[in-house]
């Protein structure tokens, strides 16, 4: 029984790192972009302010069942995710280092891509039920998008996994422990095949088509607001995390202890942020061309690689 | 008397006696069906079990039936999907004409596919094949919609399937003088290397048919789409997962032990590069029917890739996949059915929002989707992680790739199916639809419930399949109850998963509820939306629906300008050039044909010298 107490408490621990990571880093991420464009900008804790005014909101609109329940697919898609992937390696000796596991061995890569999907899904039919032409667009929009930027992620991890003989993450960990350095100069091309795909899934311009405020209001998340958007925006907190530490865990030789995963994840989060802030927007055929030239090339030489 | 004959005589009796019985009188009929549909199962369930055998000799040949572990997984698909359609077809297709003829053509099908699985020779395999191929025929032209188009296409499949599929049998029985099964797999390795070679493509061609891999599927999505959906749903279901039966039995039982063996891994190609062309065309269709019909080609290529490859882990990844395939396309047609029934149309650009007016057929239709995407925690996921590892597993990365290409586009479609059918605009002229009766409704929640279910414990037909894979020379298979391995050892837990994902879920779902609960207002109509500023009138039409994937279709566009259909087409123009030209010397004008004989006489005296040499 205690075992399972202990679980649940790391568990309860692990989200709330990931909730306060992820909403420090959007936080900061508007700073950094109001600096480029020289602004003075909002302060690092605004998303969190921003997230209890519209918790707190007294009216809420849904437009029926599935729009009432979409923010619950995000969030269970985003907690279970971040139980299991590992968020610190094994190899670390500081005193919170137990709370972490949680289900990390339980499930592996493919289980996770799979399992990654579900939130996108209930957020789209969430969307869809509330009859807005404009959330519509954007499900299409995003789901193309998706489309491009999985194929070259994907054929870097497949390379990866056949590389070294293992699905699981656990297991490129190790992999990476055993040889002595990073993925990502053992495996180069796969590193830049997913290093170009993951502005994709963070959806910060060029690649931002999908919620072009100013074109779609929004897109999908156009009528969800209140509590609705407040858990959208936890959730996808948490999610910018377990997507951060999954780089970090497979190319980046993941952390010893949490001040390095700040600052590894901070560095690689900037990445799509900094190109974001400097860029126009593709459209969504143009996004998907993209990704299907140099990172799909890329993916291409990583599994060539990887078969030698 | 032996339970498979009285099984098979419950169904062919079952078959001509509806027709008779919807001949005299309407509820006389629906009420053989309903006794076919329930005594069926119950009987198969109870009294028929693997082991069993029954030979007899019928016109000079030995035949036999008997159902091993291996067909028996697939009967158990079939007996279970068929009964539900058939108990959903007596709502679907009330009021409709020439019952009679649908009926029998139905359950006689239905005898045709559990023959096929019960024979163990070769020769009542073919007539048992031919069987159901002529009564699904016969479904495919009922609705006398695009027959000489669809029909005749389907048609001219099947007779190549059947021709070559009867040729190597004919080969083999003149090298081994023997048309059981079992005497093939042993004296397999005596024949030359010729025949094998030519009976092994010969018989894969005939099954290859009707699980629709390419180049062998364009009859397929205009097949599916023109039978009435409550067979469609055996159709893609079930009947075709014969084809991919046959395919296991060639590629993995008669020829395992030769060289032909190696061809399993083209085929597997084939059938990844189904997956995606068809994948790719049911992204872009309208109707949802049809949708549905190009995704159960590609879902089919998927479980060829399975069984193609050969490995132990994805053979089992195909047959799984063969059963849920047939769980969750069987449910998607009976959703599509379901609202074609109610709606009087299953085009997607006119009608949308239906989750209000039809919310257990949504439901439905989300539990099949799930599975079909292969999104965790529903059954669907299992398979397409075992087909993914198997791949992996044994280093063929870029079929993986393909595979995966063809299952993220599937997100596409599969919301293009949800959306366009039961969410986005509730227009007035829909507003009067009501739910499908509950004889339609209650199988597809069956079909749906038994899908949550394989979500968390797919050890239920775990068992069963590995009892089959033994059949197929793979000893031994270790399956556990919701824990799946690949062949590194990696693993996933599939309770750990349901049970953290629910509990999020509930949990939220509480939370969400309570939570400023008095100022949740939900009583809204689709119009009451976001349209900065502007005010949509009831008739203003805000539909998205048309050129759903435009920016998709853009990037497709060099690769989605070929279609193999268009060959076939050319192909068949061709003949058709040919048989032209035949008719002008075959006017029926009996002056021309003595003509004909006279020149010919003429011809023969002058030229009698030099043949005849007299």
């Amino acid at each position: 029984m205690d075992d399972i107490l202990i679980k649940i408490l790391g568990a309860i621990a692990t989200v709330i790192l990931a909730f306060t990571v992820g909403m420090t880093y959007g936080g900061l991420s508007r700073k950094v972009i109001a600096r480029i464009q020289n602004r003075i900008g909002p302060p690092w804790y605004q998303n969190f302010i921003d997230n209890a005014k519209l918790l707190f909101k007294v009216s809420n609109i849904n437009h029926g069942f599935m729009q009432h329940v979409a923010p619950l697919w995000l969030i269970g898609m985003s907690v279970t995710t971040v139980l299991f992937i590992p968020v610190l390696n094994t190899g670390g000796d500081s005193w919170y280092n137990s709370w972490f596991p949680n289900l990390n061995f339980h499930g592996d890569l493919i289980f996770l891509l799979y399992l990654m999907v579900i939130g996108s899904l209930g957020m789209a039919l969430g969307a869809g039920q509330t009859g807005n032409p404009n959330s519509a667009i954007g499900v299409s929009r995003g789901l193309t998008q998706m489309v491009g930027f999985e194929v070259p992620w994907v054929m870097a991890l497949v390379a990866l996994m056949i590389q070294y003989k293992t699905t699981s993450i656990t297991g490129l960990m190790a992999a990476a422990e055993q040889q002595g350095t990073w993925l990502a100069f053992s495996s180069p091309f796969a590193t830049l095949a997913a290093l170009l795909a993951m502005p994709g899934m963070f959806r910060y311009s060029p690649f931002d088509i999908v919620g072009a405020p100013a074109e779609l209001a929004s897109g999908p998340v156009s009528e969800f607001g209140g509590k609705y958007l407040s858990t959208m925006m936890t959730s996808g907190s948490i999610f910018a995390f377990v997507k951060l530490t999954l780089y970090v865990d497979i190319f980046f030789g993941g952390a010893n202890n949490l001040v390095e995963l700040v600052i590894k994840t901070f560095i690689l989060y900037m990445y799509p942020v900094l190109w974001g802030a400097v860029s126009p927007r593709f459209r969504t055929e143009q996004a998907v061309r993209f990704f299907w030239g140099w990172p799909v090339l890329f993916g291409i030489i990583a599994l060539i690689q990887a078969s030698l | 008397m032996n339970s498979l004959i009285i099984l098979l005589f419950i169904l062919g009796g079952g078959a001509l006696l509806s027709y008779f019985a919807f001949l005299s009188k309407h509820a006389f009929g629906q009420a053989v069906v309903w006794l076919v549909a329930i005594a069926s199962p119950v009987y198969f369930f109870t009294q028929v079990a693997v082991g069993e055998s029954f030979s007899f000799s019928l016109g000079g040949f030995e035949l036999a039936l008997g159902f091993n572990h291996y067909s028996w997984v697939f009967a158990l698909l079939i007996m279970v999907l068929s009964p539900l359609s058939l108990i959903y077809s007596t709502g679907y297709m009330k009021s409709r004409l020439r019952l009679g003829t649908f009926y029998f053509s139905f359950i006689f099908s239905i005898f045709g596919m559990m023959g096929i699985l019960m024979s163990r020779d070769l020769v009542s395999l073919f007539i048992f094949w031919e069987i159901m191929t002529w009564a699904s025929y016969l479904l495919v032209i009922y609705r006398g919609k695009d027959v000489e188009h669809t029909g005749i296409k389907y048609m001219i499949f099947s007779a190549v399937g059947a021709y070559s599929m009867f040729m190597a049998i004919v080969i083999l029985n003149r090298e081994m003088h023997s048309f059981d099964i079992a005497t093939v797999i042993q004296n397999f390795g005596n024949m030359n290397a010729a025949d094998q070679w030519l009976t092994g493509i010969l018989l894969l061609i005939g099954f290859a048919v009707k699980s629709a891999v390419m180049p062998l599927h364009v009859w397929a999505p205009g097949a599916y789409t023109n039978t009435p959906t409550s067979f469609t749903a055996v159709f893609s279901g079930g009947l075709s997962k014969m084809g991919v039966y046959g395919i296991g039995l060639v590629l993995l039982n008669l020829y395992s032990h030769s060289d032909f063996s190696q061809v399993g891994i083209y085929l597997a190609w084939l059938g990844a590069i189904t997956a995606v062309m068809a994948t790719f065309r049911a992204v872009f269709q309208n109707d949802a029917k049809k949708l549905l019909a190009y995704s159960s080609v590609a879902q089919l290529g998927y479980i060829v890739a399975g069984i193609g490859l050969g490995t132990e882990l994805s053979v089992f990844a195909g047959i799984y996949l063969a059963i849920l395939h047939g769980a969750f396309k069987g449910t998607l047609f009976m959703a599509v059915g379901a609202v074609e029934r109610q709606a009087g149309t299953t085009d997607m650009t006119k009608i949308s929002g239906l989750i209000k007016n039809m919310p257990w057929t949504f439901f439905a239709a989300l539990v099949a989707i799930i599975a079909l995407a292969g999104i965790p925690p529903v059954g669907g996921f299992v398979g397409k992680w075992m087909l993914y590892e198997a791949a992996i597993n044994s280093e063929h990365m870029f079929l993986v790739i393909l595979i995966f290409i063809s299952s993220t586009a599937a997100f596409l479609y599969s919301f293009r199916f949800l959306f366009g059918l039961f969410l986005g605009q509730q227009e007035e002229e829909t507003a009067h639809i009501k739910e499908a009766p509950a004889v339609m409704v209650v199988p597809m929640i069956l079909l749906s419930l038994f899908l949550v279910l394989m979500g968390t414990f797919p050890g239920i037909i775990f068992k069963p399949i590995a009892a089959g894979m033994a059949e197929l020379g793979f000893q031994g298979v270790p399956w556990h109850m919701s824990v799946l391995y690949n062949m590194w050892g990696d693993s996933v837990n599939l309770t750990y998963v349901s049970i953290t994902f629910g509990t999020v879920f509930l949990l939220g779902l509480v939370y969400i509820t309570l939570i400023a609960r008095k100022g949740t207002k939900h009583k809204l109509s689709t119009k009451d939306i976001h349209t900065a500023g502007e005010i949509p009138k009831p008739e203003d039409n805000l539909n998205y629906s048309l050129d759903f994937y435009k920016p998709f279709e853009r990037v497709l566009s060099p690769l989605l300008k070929h279609k193999l259909d268009v060959y076939y087409n050319e192909f068949g123009k061709g003949l058709e050039a040919l048989f032209n030209f035949m008719r002008r010397i075959y006017t029926g004008n009996g002056q021309t044909y003595a003509l004909y004989v006279v020149v010919f006489l003429v011809a023969l005296i002058l030229l009698s010298g030099r043949i005849f040499g007299i």
